[in-house]
């Protein structure tokens, strides 16, 4: 089952300064929903958990995420693949960075496709809750990296707060 | 006492089921009942993917958990197992198939690894922590891309196609070019359901380590078949394995194809020191990974029809999707040309026929198996056929059916349709249905804008294959011909026992058994107990023995009255040396001590007790000339077939053809697209009836599943291969609520292939999807609508009304008209 989502926002921020936060697990993963954990493997790869689920139907994803592209300033994008409530994940999410009124406009898009259990029994439920999380990771997003061009985006927060 | 004279025949009678009374109040015998010392529960772990490559297994965490057993893994059990036997030569013979993934899995669903535990809720928790590290591939999910070989789901194979072949028959070329009117089809398309019976799969195994057997308790519904297919899988000699069924609540074909779950749960036996194990299938896993019907695309096709409507050729391209693994298959690559011409009489065709695999669940015989397919493909095109060219749907079948004179008929194949009438019961079930007074109500509520549609559905249940075609498919498989065991005895207290290779699920086979041998033996059917359930260690199977393919009335009961016939002729010889007489004065009746066997001359008799005693424990009575009397008498029964011409694809496939006739009204819902039926006719032909109520519910309940499969129940799947209908709140099975009241008729042309004139009968040719489809193409054909799809609910109708308003319908059907 396929979820795609994408939008585009603006930010007061230089594309560089986007670029190096989106490629920054450290940042950028705890912006994800439900965000419950995660480790570094190394400067591209690192997995995270988070908590997933559609009512009495719950689990911890972990999700093998890599940096699969990284063009500086321009463009970030990550893959991951994982496990999930007896079924199985695997995603893509890129990031394009343009110079655009003293910021950045950040046009994103990505794709997850959900695998086993959870499609069969909770299908219909799955496109508005991935679209849901979607959102709030890029409001998540948003939020850190509110401020003015060269000073630091402020720490990441979960999209929970 | 009763005496051949005052004779009953209790074959036709509309007797009670003896197996009603132990069902109805839960005192069968199902596999699930069955609980032994020191039994072990098996979980599977199974793929959520449908396509991917199994990176790492690991299995330690689950082991860990107190009540684990043990788990089982594909890599593990590489080197003590074979592949499955692939009939398919190649390219789908190179396929191997073995009952876990070993390095990928190619359905959702597929098993994994297995978990082994004290309790079935241990095993379940300890299968979640049971860890697959998978790497995703392109997933295929329909036949026709599958062809492409994009994405190879079988590398051996190297090649997605498992089968492909033409058959063609008579002069095709020259009766186009004298058609009076071409009718070109572009696509139809039968889709993929499956049948839910009452019990899921049920295994029980012992690969006992005493004496090196594998003993197994379970449900499944061919057990000859799979005992040929595990004995080469597990490298064990056929002899030590013994497999036993008990009651059995539905397969409907699919528990033909539990032999890899059959061979796991024998393995995790060995593995488990020779504990018992049980393996209890949940719904979900039933649904999604137990065994489909084969889904079928029909491409190309071209009927070419005479002046007056008679077709007189058909060309068309069938693809067929047999799912990830062929296992009973590619025998529905030639099992559907069975009923090649279906009920008419065309003689000049050619079909090209492909089986491929797809990353779906493995298709098993799903009732219906294979000709339900082609049946409503020929349904289909008469019937567009029909609405194209202005011919009325009655009187289009009546210009084209086989004419009663006509039988037996020999199809283009080589076919021999044994008996019917299709104008007689055409007849019948307008008659019922009220055809006249329905047309002019049709007719008024189309003034009003209603959508009411009639259709016609006209079908065969061919039953008692010639395994012979499967020779057709793969010339080199050593099956052809088809029979059955049965065994008739005298007990040592002379009561009579019949027990028969069948392993019956609501086909009442104890009860027409019964019937059978009462009528031989001149007795109560109560008198005679029938043993039901298969047991290889009856020794009354043969390699074909089983319940499946609508052949017990011709196979079973054939078997059945052979052994009586035999056990009476002992019986009479015997009962002529005691009360010194001639063989022809001896009588069969029932007396004041039971049965018996009298002397018309001198009014002597011994019952039953007194033949029996003498051969079993007073056996010094007996003279030396007599010592080859048993009174337990094996008989089996052999079809009189031939094996097909393999180059030719010619010969006869079946011995009996039982036929349905179905009419539907329907109407559409114009604003919620909910199709509803508003009158049902069944009329069912199945020659001579052994059992008037038997035949009766096996009519209702093939109405219902077909009901069901025409408006309620698809498989459906996903572009990456998730399945979307695992559960019953997205199958939506047909259940009492959602049946009509169906008229039943029926009429009966004695089949002249077997002893009793009965055909087999049970699957009912899914005569109510062809008649579904044909009622809501009535309805809805004026509104510019062509019915592709054998599955129609709500959805499917309104968005085929929307394609049709936007213009996105495409151009499906197209006549050429020459004079």
């Amino acid at each position: 089952m396929a979820i795609k989502f994408n939008g585009e926002f603006e930010v007061q921020r230089l594309p560089e300064e986007v670029y190096t936060f989106l490629t920054d697990p450290s940042k950028f993963a705890p912006l994800l929903p439900e965000f419950q954990g995660m480790s570094v493997q190394d400067a591209t790869h690192f997995t995270v958990k988070v908590k997933v689920g559609v009512s009495y139907i719950k689990g911890i994803a972990e999700v093998k995420m890599e940096l699969s592209q990284a063009e500086n300033p321009r463009r970030a994008q990550y893959k991951g693949q994982g496990s999930v409530a007896g079924g199985g994940v695997s995603l893509i999410a890129g990031f394009d960075l343009v110079p655009a009124n003293g910021g950045t406009k950040v046009a994103w898009q990505g794709e997850a496709q959900v695998f086993g259990r959870l499609t069969s029994v909770a299908g219909g439920l799955l496109q508005p809750l991935g679209k849901k999380n979607a959102q709030k990771l890029i409001d998540g997003l948003q939020a850190a990296l509110k401020g003015t061009p060269g000073a630091m985006p402020s720490e990441a927060k979960t999209a929970e707060g | 006492m009763g005496s051949d004279a005052d004779k009953k025949n209790w074959v036709g009678k509309p007797l009670p089921r003896k197996e009603e009374n132990r069902l109805l109040r839960g005192r069968g015998k199902f596999a699930d009942d069955i609980k032994m010392r020191e039994m072990l529960y098996l979980r599977f772990v199974r793929s959520p993917y449908a396509h991917a490559r199994i990176v790492s297994v690991a299995t330690s965490s689950a082991e860990a958990v107190p009540g684990v057993a043990c788990t089982i893994t594909g890599t593990e059990i590489l080197p003590h197992v074979q592949p499955f036997i692939e009939i398919a030569p190649e390219p789908g013979g190179k396929i191997k198939d073995y009952p876990l993934a070993i390095s990928k899995v190619r359905y959702q669903g597929e098993p994994v690894a297995a978990v082994v535990a004290e309790s079935p809720s241990i095993a379940d928790d300890a299968a979640e922590l049971v860890q697959v590290e998978y790497e995703a591939l392109d997933p295929v999910v329909d036949a026709e891309d599958a062809l492409k070989d994009a994405s190879i789901l079988h590398e051996e194979a190297g090649t997605n196609r498992v089968w492909s072949g033409v058959f063609e028959y008579g002069d095709v070329d020259k009766a186009f070019q004298e058609a009076a009117s071409v009718v070109h089809i572009d696509r139809l398309h039968f889709h993929r359901f499956s049948s839910t019976p009452l019990e899921n799969n049920v295994v029980i195994a012992q690969w006992n380590p005493k004496d090196e057997r594998i003993y197994y308790w379970c449900n499944n519904s061919f057990p000859s078949f799979a005992i040929q297919f595990l004995s080469a899988h597990l490298n064990v000699h056929i002899d030590r394995i013994r497999v036993e069924t008990s009651d059995i609540g539905g397969s409907f074909g699919i528990k033909i194809t539990s032999y890899p779950q059959m061979a796991v749960c024998a393995l995790a036996s060995k593995k488990a020191g020779g504990r018992p194990i049980k393996w209890v299938e949940t719904r979900s896993e039933h649904n999604t990974s137990s065994a489909h019907g084969n889904e079928r695309t029909f491409r190309d096709t071209r009927v070419a029809l005479d002046k007056d409507g008679v077709i007189t050729a058909i060309v068309s391209r069938h693809i067929d999707d047999c799912g990830a693994y062929p296992r009973y298959e590619p025998l529905g690559c030639v099992i559907w040309s069975q009923v090649f011409p279906g009920v008419y009489r065309f003689k000049n065709a050619r079909i090209d026929f492909t089986q491929a695999v797809t990353n779906k669940c493995p298709v098993g015989p799903n009732r219906g198996y294979s000709r339900m397919q082609h049946l409503w493909f020929l349904e289909r095109v008469v019937d567009i056929c029909a609405h194209e060219l202005s011919i009325p749907a009655d009187e289009m079948r009546l210009r084209n059916y086989i004419r009663p004179e006509e039988f037996p008929y020999t199809t283009p194949n080589g076919c021999v349709y044994d008996s019917g009438n299709y104008p007689k019961m055409l007849q019948v079930a307008k008659g019922l249905i009220g055809w006249d007074e329905w047309k002019k109500r049709q007719a008024a509520a189309r003034k009003e804008g209603r959508l009411i549609g009639m259709g016609i559905g006209t079908t065969l249940d061919s039953g008692t294959n010639n395994f012979g075609q499967s020779q057709i498919v793969n010339p080199g498989a050593p099956f052809s011909g088809n029979s059955q065991g049965a065994n008739c005895k005298l007990d040592i207290y002379g009561e009579v026992v019949v027990a028969v290779g069948s392993c019956p699920q609501g086909q009442g086979h104890e009860t027409t058994a019964a019937q059978v041998v009462a009528d031989v033996l001149n007795i109560h059917p109560d008198l005679i107990t029938v043993r039901t359930g298969f047991d290889t260690e009856r020794n009354v199977h043969t390699g074909f023995s089983g319940t499946y393919a609508s052949q017990f009335a011709v196979s079973g009961l054939s078997a059945v009255h052979g052994a009586a016939q035999k056990l009476k002729a002992e019986m009479k010889r015997l009962a002529a040396f005691v009360l010194e007489t001639k063989e022809d004065d001896i009588e069969f009746g029932t007396g004041t001590q039971g049965p018996e066997l009298r002397a018309r001359s001198t009014g002597k008799s011994i019952n039953y007790w007194g033949l029996a005693n003498i051969v079993n424990v007073n056996s010094a009575v007996l003279p030396v000339e007599m010592h080859d009397i048993t009174l337990n008498c094996r008989y089996i029964w052999r079809a009189p077939f031939k094996v097909p011409d393999k180059a030719k694809k010619y010969g006869n496939l079946t011995l009996t053809y039982a036929s349905q006739l179905h009419i539907a009204v329907v109407e559409i819902d114009r604003d919620t697209f909910i199709p509803h039926i508003l009158d049902y006719v069944a009329v069912d032909d199945c020659g001579t009836v052994i059992n008037p109520p038997i035949v009766e519910g096996q009519v209702y309940g093939a109405t219902a599943h077909g009901i069901g499969a025409a408006l309620m129940e698809s498989c459906v799947y996903d572009a990456v291969g998730n399945m979307l209908t695992s559960t019953f709140s997205d199958y939506t099975p047909i259940t009492a609520v959602n049946m009509p009241k169906v008229k039943y008729g029926h009429i009966e042309t004695p089949s002249p292939h077997s002893y009793s004139g009965a055909k087999g009968m049970g699957e009912g040719g899914a005569a109510p999807i062809h008649t579904i489809s044909a009622a809501l193409q009535d309805g809805l054909f004026a509104e510019g609508i062509i019915v592709d799809d054998s599955f129609n609910n709500a959805d499917s109708l309104f968005r085929a009304m929307v394609r049709k308003e936007i213009g996105q319908a495409g151009k499906l059907v197209t006549v050429e008209r020459r004079s």
